[in-house]
């Protein structure tokens, strides 16, 4: 260790000296070497087809790296050769080639690409690529699709806007980490199918970050921090040829995001805010109180039991009139949300920045007062030198996102199914009421009311890129980055949230985590042409060192309740426990990328990667991919015989890519201390064996492009197999524990379809109407498993079958002599256990996709998104009988049992309910149509523009969740095995966005 | 120009590949110490002992809460009764329905076997050690492989044949199948005469187990395989050991370091700010939160004391309320209160009066059984038998029964498996509906044999 400090040292030192050997001698040779030519400066105005002025629009010379951009009027200047060549581009226009022939005035006017896909830049994280070229397979969502959505993390703003990319929300409170799939499940483990994410070429720890808090298991997106208003473009990275080039950790495909640029010179302010109101749209059609006594007093008779105060206190001792509907209680808020942003750009053409800053606020739907608030900053600054040769990109982002929870588990489910005629949470004194709830064995469902919890994060991402351009074909690029998590949550308890039983004293609890990780990248850049052929190769280095930590510890024992949290004034301090692990990661990669007069491409990836969560001798991979494409389009033969074709593109590739998310020293046969004092013990199982998870990734695809590229369509297929499955390895407990880090020799398979379709199908002057579809088949199979028979496997996976599904009894019907519901009995041995499970569910999506229409009319625009997912769900609750709430349907039990099993409240019933609920009767359709967004807005007109002196300005009114289409019974469709689960909420929001 | 590439790009590959390698190796975090290092000093060592010892009071099923041996043993036999009958869980126990789901079974099971687990690394690591002195070395053995025969002894009575696991190797361990009671005996009696043997006879510390304690949880064992005289030595051996004493004041049995503990556990493994034992805080109505209650003596046992039993008066009490009587050998309901004053009982000298009163009468020694049997119920302000009654066998057998359950009852399931080694059951139960003879053994959690397809099921379930 000590020594791979040192060793470290060395390689920093060596390519530092390198760096600046080679930086001293080629700027020499550059003053040199470089021709004399009669450089002269040129100056002009960029505008477009209605003579309005383009801010933004890149300038470049022909053939060299010299280049400027337009400023908010327009104007440029620019250093060129007398004889050289003006480069015009700029997104949403035709690129324009303009030679200069002395002159020094060149105003151009640009001409609108209504389809510009070649000209759409995509970011693929070591390098930049276009769709055109492009072999590997991309998705791309620009800023203007998601910054007005009122979410925390960015990618809830993805949902239905990507072929292949799953979203689901991880629940109802703000800040929860959603859950994403990149193509499917890959890893048996959950946690080992998190996808890689880079923001500004600094990969971000994509675990949920832990808490105490009520978001309980989910824990917090680590992407919080960001401001989804501050974001350009994210970029998702899928296939092989895309993945490869991050090796071991591309196997769950990558998310890059990109924060916005200061794109021109001259100064510029931009204000945008947004205020609105989120509901939970939907309710279970539940009981009411006269409905649900009537059942459980046909419990009784049906059961000729005499109701007592121990098994009937809701007949004999509860209020026989009270009516609490549960579910207004628990969800029935409303959920405020605000969000403001201001930034600030300008600068020259060779140095220019974006200095900008928001805030967000949002409630939620719970009792109590609880909210999200973030404030963020970010600054991005780019400087080139004179001669174009020196760059320089720093961008820093920082975000302080502060949660205040109410805490406490007790707002599950559960509640809302607490019957109808419960008693009043609070007592007479105001003090939460205990006695009328234990009196029926149940606790007060606002148990820890009284508990609060706030959690105050704060984020810094920085980047500097630093490159120079040693050679006209050599470049050399050092990408350094920094971050630096911190978290800090108190929780305070005081003793009077909780049963008197519990004794609990007046407690704290802290838990303060950081995540610190740098990451260094130099990269060497080579390009070269050889008559028609072309060569880009990029070679790399990452070295990567994570440090996480966490402590924890609880305050106990304070006097008085407002005392809670300074830790001087408790009693002591207990539990405490602190942790610290490294991760550290080292890699060598190169990339070359080969094409024929820009018709044929063929690209290779290699990578070599180290990873410290291995055992020493299974430390290091290679991983690499292969990319090709042709556009044949660009074939003479083929462009006259297919003329209806505007475009076509046929690509391919295949690699292999690794993962290597599994908690850190998983090797180590390990003692921690034990809570008691003074102890030690083991807390897992140790495998010193264990590696690489391997994906290997197949994709063929076609792209075509019909009248003029005004509609675009794109199929692609895919294979991703994923073998030597890392995993935690369930074990019986007699083995000690659980689980145990090992590979296990399966292998699941990822394929399907993806389709994506973009079209214009009008544009006139006053109104243009855009569509896009993307539109997803996945299909998940475990393809082998050797021995799982034998295996501790055996009753979780079948093969050939997805990996995400469940065993379920055969449901039979109701028994017509004892009147309960009937699974059958497989193997006729009299109980029921795995070998009766014979129905395999599958619990993956069948099919999803999304529509997303633009329209603009004059000033108005409207932009919706409808979200397909045809899948299954189950819906549960209709146990009639037993004390607690169910849905109405099982009234019907009343009068006939056809559909229901006899109303009773004995544990048999019970117990047959619970079996036919792990059957496949309750297993249902819970596919859904939803209009995810919907937004109108105004851009403000000319006249008005101008006497409030703004640029341009406009205001809007945004949905979400407006509407749901869906057979489900259960409160959320997307949430579909979770009857009382619910994540989206109906949000309407209005706002303003002005330029000055 | 080409040369100059080929320079940068080979003095760049050469540097990066020297770092490379080196750079990804991290040490061990300083939460963390590996197993050989635990093994490799006396202190840390120790320390993995007092490690078993406060997992004691933590793990399941030997802590005293409604997961453990204790509250679900004596719903299982009859002496504790929920209050309401709305926790299926807990009622499955006192109806004898259990279902392989249960989830309190399944806590019971998983956390004796990771008690298994704890002893076997610690075995295994003191095995390998070197730098340990033997004394020390013997002493830590003795205590581990005492704690492995006690967590077995509970397994093999609660479920019958159990797998018998005596390594930490789980590739070995994850498919093994159950092994018949006798071979689970002979294991659980080799520990506890290896423990007899390296032990030290200090006793001093109630926390901590020495020769005696290993002797009086192997006179038990001898007991229930009816070796009576092996039974009658060793009970023995621990009664006439001068320092546990049979104390005068009931009140006074379960306290911190009462000298008539043989082992108890203490609540400071908890690593909580409360330093209560679970006994005390599950069975002990408060009378202003009574409401909070979930169990209570079942009255066919109350009903059974007689008026001057001291046992009645001091170890049970009453709440009016819910008409309820509950366990009362421990006091505390609730504390935070440093020094701690209660400790939870495991092994005490009175249960080794009543081994021997059992082991001499099975061999015809009706004095003795007598003479052991009035040292009993003379503490609880009982007359004593005489000697001249002519008692029977049975007759003498169903007072000591007798008095293991009024003595013992709410300890360790005592009584549920006093039923079942006696055969007793069946004048108890043979009238309910419920019960069936395979209600004798608790189900392997279904869970489990998801995992172990060599794991077969307990007749019945």
């Amino acid at each position: 260790m000590k020594n791979n400090y040192s060793r470290l040292k060395w390689v920093a030192l060596i390519i530092l000296g390198g760096i600046i050997f080679f930086l001293s001698k080629s700027a020499n040779a550059a003053i040199i070497s470089s021709p004399l030519l009669q450089q002269h400066e040129i100056s002009g105005i960029v505008k477009d087809e209605k003579g309005i002025s383009i801010p933004g629009v890149t300038i470049t010379v022909k053939g060299t790296s010299l280049g400027s951009v337009t400023n908010l009027d327009g104007e440029y200047t620019i250093v060129a050769p007398e004889n050289g060549t003006l480069v015009f581009s700029f997104i949403g226009f035709k690129t324009q080639e303009i030679d200069i022939d002395g002159r020094e005035l060149i105003n151009i006017q640009l001409e609108e690409d209504i389809a510009a896909l070649g000209e759409v830049k995509i970011n693929a994280g070591y390098y930049n690529t276009t769709e055109r070229e492009s072999t590997g397979n991309i998705s791309k969502v620009t800023a203007e699709e998601i910054e007005f959505q009122p979410v925390v993390s960015p990618l809830q703003a993805l949902q239905g806007r990507m072929a292949g990319v799953e979203i689901t929300p991880g629940g109802s409170v703000p800040g929860t980490a959603s859950t994403i799939r990149i193509r499917g499940i890959n890893s048996l483990r959950d946690e080992g199918n998190f996808p890689l994410y880079i923001i500004d070429g600094v990969p971000i720890n994509s675990s949920p970050v832990e808490t105490n808090s009520m978001i309980g298991n989910a824990g917090f997106d680590p992407l919080n921090n960001l401001s989804v208003s501050n974001i350009e473009s994210i970029e998702v990275l899928k296939d092989a040829d895309a993945t490869a080039i991050y090796g071991s950790r591309g196997a769950n495909g990558v998310v890059l995001i990109t924060t916005k640029n200061g794109k021109q010179s001259g100064t510029g302010l931009e204000a945008s805010i947004y205020s609105g109101v989120a509901t939970v749209a939907n309710r279970l059609d539940l009981l009411n109180t006269e409905e649900y006594l009537q059942i459980r007093r046909r419990a009784f008779e049906n059961d000729g039991v005499e109701p007592t105060v121990n098994n009937a206190y809701d007949l004999l001792v509860w209020d026989q009139d009270r009516y609490t509907d549960w579910q207004d209680f628990l969800f029935g808020g409303n959920a405020e949300t605000t969000n403001a942003n201001l930034s600030f750009s300008g600068g020259s053409d060779k140095t220019f920045f974006r200095l900008g800053g928001s805030y967000f606020s949002q409630g939620t739907v719970y009792p109590g007062e609880n909210s999200y608030n973030k404030i963020t900053g970010n600054l991005n600054l780019n400087h080139s030198s004179k001669d174009d040769k020196l760059k320089i990109n720093f961008s820093a982002n920082y975000g302080v996102d502060m949660n205040d929870l109410f805490w406490s588990n007790s707002l599950s489910s559960s509640t809302v199914l607490l019957p109808p005629n419960a008693p009043e949470i609070f007592a007479e004194d105001g003090s939460l009421n205990w006695e009328e709830w234990a009196v029926s064995d149940l606790e007060n469902p606002l148990a820890g009311y009284y508990n609060r919890g706030r959690t105050k994060t704060s984020n810094i991402l920085s980047n500097l890129g630093l490159s120079y351009r040693v050679l006209n074909n050599l470049l050399v690029r050092l990408n350094a980055g920094y971050t630096y998590f911190e978290s800090q949550e108190l929780m305070k308890r005081p003793g009077r949230s909780y049963n008197p039983a519990e004794g609990e004293p007046n407690n704290s609890f802290h838990l303060n985590s950081h995540r610190r990780s740098w990451i260094l990248e130099p990269q060497l850049i080579f390009n070269d042409s050889f008559g028609n052929f072309n060569i880009d190769a990029i070679i790399g280095a990452t070295f990567q060192d994570n440090t996480n930590s966490q402590l924890r510890f609880q305050g106990a024992g304070y006097v008085t309740e407002s005392l809670i949290g300074n830790l001087d004034a408790a009693e002591r301090v207990i539990n405490a426990s602190s942790q610290t692990n490294q991760y550290r990661y080292a890699a060598v990669f190169a990339r070359i990328g080969t094409n024929w007069k820009k018709k044929v491409f063929i690209n290779f990836t290699g990578r070599r990667d180290g990873s410290s969560r291995f055992g020493p001798e299974n430390r290091f991979s290679n991983f690499g991919a292969i990319g090709a494409a042709w556009i044949f389009t660009e074939e003479e033969l083929i462009e006259n015989a297919l003329s209806f074709l505007s475009f076509g593109k046929l690509r391919g590739s295949y690699g292999t890519t690794g993962n290597d998310q599994i908690g850190d020293y998983g090797y180590l046969d390990a003692y921690e201390a034990t809570p008691g004092p003074g102890g030690l013990y083991p807390v897992s199982l140790a495998n010193p064996s264990f590696s690489w998870e391997v994906n290997k990734k197949l994709e063929a695809a076609l792209e075509l492009g019909f009248s003029k590229d005004k509609l675009n369509l794109g199929i692609s297929w895919y294979r991703n197999r994923s073998s030597n499955q890392l995993v935690g390895y369930p074990l019986p407990a007699i083995t000690g524990f659980n689980t145990v880090q090992a590979n296990l020799p399966a292998t699941v398979e990822n394929s399907g379809w993806e389709v994506e379709l973009s079209s214009l199908n009008f544009h006139t002057d006053d109104f243009r109407w855009q569509t896009s579809l993307n539109f997803s088949i996945p299909k998940n199979r475990l393809i082998s498993y050797p021995g799982i028979e034998q295996s501790s496997y055996a009753n979780t996976y079948r093969i050939g079958h997805p990996v995400n599904i469940s065993l379920l009894y055969q449901y039979e019907g109701i028994d017509p002599e004892t009147g309960l519901y009937k699974v059958m009995d497989i193997n006729d041995d009299g109980s029921f256990d795995y070998e009766d499970r014979v129905v395999i569910q599958d619990l993956t999506r069948e099919y999803y996709g999304g529509i997303n229409n633009n329209l603009s009319f004059k000033n108005f625009t409207l932009q919706f998104l409808w979200q397909y997912i045809k899948q299954e769900g189950i819906a549960s609750f209709f146990n009639a009988g037993r004390p607690s709430n169910q849905r109405d349907i099982v009234l019907d039990a009343l009068n006939s049992n056809e559909d229901f099993q006899r109303i009773s409240q004995l544990p048999s019933f019970s117990q047959a309910y619970n079996n036919v609920l792990n059957s496949n009767l309750p297993i249902q359709d819970a596919s859904f149509l939803r209009l995810k967004t919907l937004s109108i807005g105004y851009n403000l007109p000319e006249s008005l523009l101008q006497s409030f002196r703004l640029r341009d300005g406009k205001i809007f009114i945004a949905g979400q969740n407006l509407l749901t289409i869906s057979p489900y019974l259960g409160l959320d469709p997307e949430l579909s095995y979770s009857n009382t689960s619910f994540a989206n909420l109906r949000t309407l929001t209005a706002g303003l966005q002005i330029y000055f | 120009m080409k040369k100059r590439i080929k320079q940068i790009v080979v003095i760049f590959i050469a540097s990066i590949l020297i770092g490379c390698e080196d750079f990804v190796e991290v040490d061990a975090p300083d939460y963390k110490i590996i197993r050989d290092d635990v093994f490799s000093s006396e202190e840390t060592a120790k320390s993995a002992m007092k490690g078993i010892y406060n997992e004691l009071f933590r793990t399941s099923f030997s802590n005293g809460t409604q997961y453990g041996v204790t509250v679900l043993g004596a719903l299982s036999g009859n002496l504790l009764k929920n209050i309401r009958e709305t926790n299926l869980t807990r009622m499955e126990f006192q109806q004898h329905e259990i279902t392989p789901e249960n989830t309190s079974n399944l806590f019971l099971w998983t956390s004796a076997y990771n008690m298994i687990y704890i002893t076997n690394a610690f075995l295994e690591g003191l095995q390998s050690s070197e730098n340990i002195s033997s004394e020390v070395k013997n002493k830590l053995k003795g205590e581990a492989k005492f704690v492995r025969a006690f967590t077995y002894f509970y397994l093999v009575n609660l479920y019958g044949d159990v797998p018998l696991i005596l390594t930490t190797d789980y590739k070995r361990n994850e498919l093994a199948s159950r092994s018949f009671p006798e071979e689970v005996y002979t294991q659980i009696i080799l520990d506890l005469e290896d423990a007899i043997e390296v032990l030290p006879d200090d006793n001093n510390i109630s926390t901590q187990v020495n020769k005696y304690t290993a002797m009086a949880l192997l006179a038990r064992v001898h007991l229930y395989n009816q070796e009576w005289l092996k039974a009658e030595e060793l009970s023995s051996q621990v009664i006439s050991d001068n320092s546990y004493v049979l104390l005068e004041e009931l009140n006074d049995v379960f306290l911190a370091n009462s000298q008539e503990a043989i082992w108890q556990i203490s609540p400071a493994g908890r690593g909580a700010a409360t330093t209560h034992t679970n006994e005390g805080n599950f069975f002990i109505i408060d009378p202003v939160f009574s409401f909070l209650a979930s169990v209570k003596l079942d009255e066919n046992f109350t009903e059974n004391f007689s008026e001057d039993d001291l046992r009645l008066s001091k170890w049970i009490s009453y709440n009016e309320s819910l008409n309820a009587y509950f366990p009362f050998k421990y006091k505390i309901w609730n504390s935070n209160e440093q020094p701690i004053t209660e400790h939870s009982m495991v092994l005490r000298l009175a249960e080794q009066y009543l081994i021997r009163a059992e082991a001499r009468l099975m061999q015809k020694n009706f004095t003795g059984a007598i003479e052991d049997i009035n040292t009993i119920r003379n503490r609880a302000g009982l007359a004593p038998l005489s000697n001249t009654d002519n008692l029977e066998t049975e007759v003498l057998l169903d007072e000591i029964m007798e008095q293991r359950s009024k003595e013992l009852f709410t300890e360790w399931g005592h009584r549920w498996l006093d039923l079942k080694r006696t055969g007793r059951y069946e004048h108890i139960w043979e009238n309910n509906p419920l019960w069936e003879e395979t209600d004798l053994r608790y189900p392997i959690p279904a869970e489990e044999r998801i995992k172990n397809a060599n794991l077969t099921q307990n007749p019945g379930y």
